[in-house]
């Protein structure tokens, strides 16, 4: 039984972490890239509720395909594939083919703007696919506007707001908030991190306070964990493994 | 700054638009019209009314929806009562009353109100209670139906109901019936071999859902109130449709983007009822068949948006959850 008083009074920092649900996106673990029921238990650790499995490069996707249609028993509620959007198969009707034969479990398959060379192959997918925004590093896919000419090929793709893609583009987070007002009603889920030098690293506190008003738009989707979560959430999310691997590595997601 | 309120006012405020929803809503007010043509035509006696449940009573008329009627009468029991059950059913069409025998039938108002709980209250007394008293709409006997739904309340209201607290006689009676409908789905689904599972199904995740919380956050929304208050607040609140007080909730607790989307989930998935394609294959899906079917897996994800809406609403807003964790459980 645990001997540590719980605080009474938690810091806007500390009151994120009691969102319901947050899950983990298996590419916080790069170390164990493409052991899948090795991921899912270290992802179901942290919380059992939500997850993204994040087959990022092209090579990962048909192993993950080949996990998922085995069936595997997961305790998940919420569940999304993140599509590869790097080492991509250049067929991409064979990849957008591939992503299509995954299993209606997973209820939504993220992918980047950035990433389609014709949107119209992923019209497949229907309201399964969710486009995701991007960061300054790319130059698509930013902003509401940016955002608008992908959704108008896709009409039935949902959104996934990436609060830190945002907030690298807009510091004011006024690019966050112009998101959120075109496409309110798209927003499947969110993907919460801070950035350092592009990599997706653990939420720190001064973007917990830049981030909360657009977070509190967020309330009812489930948000997606993209770096390891901070030491002093382990608490409010229930984690039952043990502490993380501090130097786990960042990933450009 | 809208001032308008419901679904209208959520539009509004979210900038988005409900199209289903709204040609569901004409559908009704049309259909609605030409039923009360029709029973302007019978005898009716002073103290009844004929009303209409379910999608009628949620202003969401499809195209395959069912007369669901109850002939309710305020007045003694007696034996020659009009309109009579078989007068009802030859206006709709003949159309026979389902294999509950729920509906179609004269209903006697001393029942709904007198028989509230213990064995008196069957499954049909109190199912025709809930029904009548949150979603039901008059094809004939306005005035009636009005008394007796505000009679209704005013029972579960006098008792021991304390100022600014939710009542808790008819919350309690909410959630039972709330529950019954989850453990009935259940029992039909055994008794009927899984026949229609897939419809049944789709409903209970949205529409059932939205009868139980358009009843839930009005009762809830009674802490605003002294206890002679709230039957006037409550009386006003069934008066509108379902949709309409959900949509008032989110205004009200400052959720536009999270009503955004709970009601476009419901717009979507009317979109979907209303397609007899769709509708034809979900009443074919069995539970084992749901694993593989896209319809299915659309359909699941956006009733885990509608709850997962309907529960942030409950249990994220700072005033509604405190009432919610007083009063949900226990």
């Amino acid at each position: 039984m645990s001997t540590v008083a719980r605080d009474v009074s938690p810091s806007p920092f500390n009151q994120l972490a009691s969102h319901h649900p947050i899950g983990m996106s298996t590419g916080v673990f790069a170390d164990a890239r493409k052991d899948w029921p090795g991921l899912v238990e270290r992802a179901s650790a942290i919380s059992p509720y939500a997850i993204e499995l994040s087959a990022l490069s092209g090579p990962e996707l048909p192993g993950l395909l080949a996990y998922l249609r085995s069936a595997p028993a997961l305790p998940f509620r919420y569940l999304s594939v993140h599509a590869p959007t790097k080492n991509v198969e250049p067929d991409e009707a064979k990849v957008v083919g591939m992503l299509a034969q995954l299993p209606l479990s997973a209820r939504t398959i993220v992918t980047h703007p950035d990433a389609l060379r014709n949107p119209r192959n992923y019209r497949v997918l229907g309201t399964r696919l969710i486009l995701e925004n991007m960061d300054t590093r790319k130059d698509i896919g930013r902003t509401a506007e940016e955002m608008g000419t992908f959704f108008s090929l896709l009409p039935d793709a949902g959104f996934c707001l990436d609060v830190a893609h945002a907030g690298d583009v807009d510091a004011s987070m006024d690019v966050a908030h112009e998101l959120l007002d075109r496409f309110k009603s798209r927003l499947r889920h969110v993907h919460l991190s801070s950035l350092a030098e592009g990599e997706h690293v653990p939420l720190t506190e001064e973007d917990a306070a830049r981030f909360s008003e657009v977070l509190g738009r967020c309330r009812d989707v489930p948000w997606v964990l993209e770096a390891r979560p901070p030491e002093a959430w382990r608490s409010a999310l229930g984690a039952m493994g043990p502490p993380l691997d501090p130097t786990t590595a960042g990933e450009r997601m | 700054m809208t001032s308008a309120r419901g679904v209208l006012g959520l539009e509004e405020a979210a900038k988005i638009t409900l199209g289903n929803i709204s040609s569901a809503r004409q559908r009704t007010e049309r259909r609605l019209a030409e039923r009360r043509a029709l029973f302007a035509g019978i005898p009716i006696d002073d103290d009844a009314t004929v009303v209409l449940t379910g999608s009628w009573g949620r202003c969401e008329v499809t195209e395959s929806s069912d007369n669901d009627s109850i002939i309710l009468l305020s007045g003694p029991r007696r034996e020659d009562a009009r309109p009579t059950e078989a007068q009802v059913a030859e206006t709709f069409d003949g159309e026979p009353p389902g294999r509950e025998a729920i509906f179609g039938k004269h209903v006697w108002l001393e029942d709904l109100q007198g028989k509230i709980g213990r064995e008196p209250d069957s499954n049909k007394n109190l199912t025709r209670r809930m029904l009548f008293i949150l979603e039901s709409v008059s094809v004939c006997g306005a005035d009636v139906h009005a008394d007796a739904r505000r009679a209704l309340l005013g029972r579960y209201l006098s008792a021991n109901v304390k100022d600014y607290r939710p009542p808790r006689f008819l919350l309690n009676d909410l959630i039972r019936y709330w529950r019954t409908i989850a453990v009935d789905f259940e029992s039909k689904m055994r008794a009927r071999d899984g026949e229609g599972w897939g419809l049944r199904n789709a409903k209970l995740r949205l529409s059932r859902k939205l009868l139980f919380a358009g009843g839930l956050l009005p009762v809830l929304e009674c802490y605003r109130y002294r206890a002679d208050e709230m039957l006037e607040f409550l009386d006003e609140r069934v008066s509108v449709p379902p949709l309409d007080r959900l949509a008032d909730a989110f205004l009200e607790h400052d959720a536009v983007d999270t009503g955004a989307r709970v009601l476009t989930a419901y717009d979507e998935f009317l979109g979907i009822l209303n397609d007899r394609a769709k509708r034809d294959e979900l009443k074919t899906l069995g539970p084992s068949e749901t694993a593989d079917s896209e319809l299915f897996a659309h359909i699941a994800g956006l009733g885990d948006e509608f709850e997962n809406g309907l529960l942030s609403v409950l249990f994220d807003d700072p005033a509604l959850q405190k009432w919610v964790r007083d009063y949900l459980i226990f």
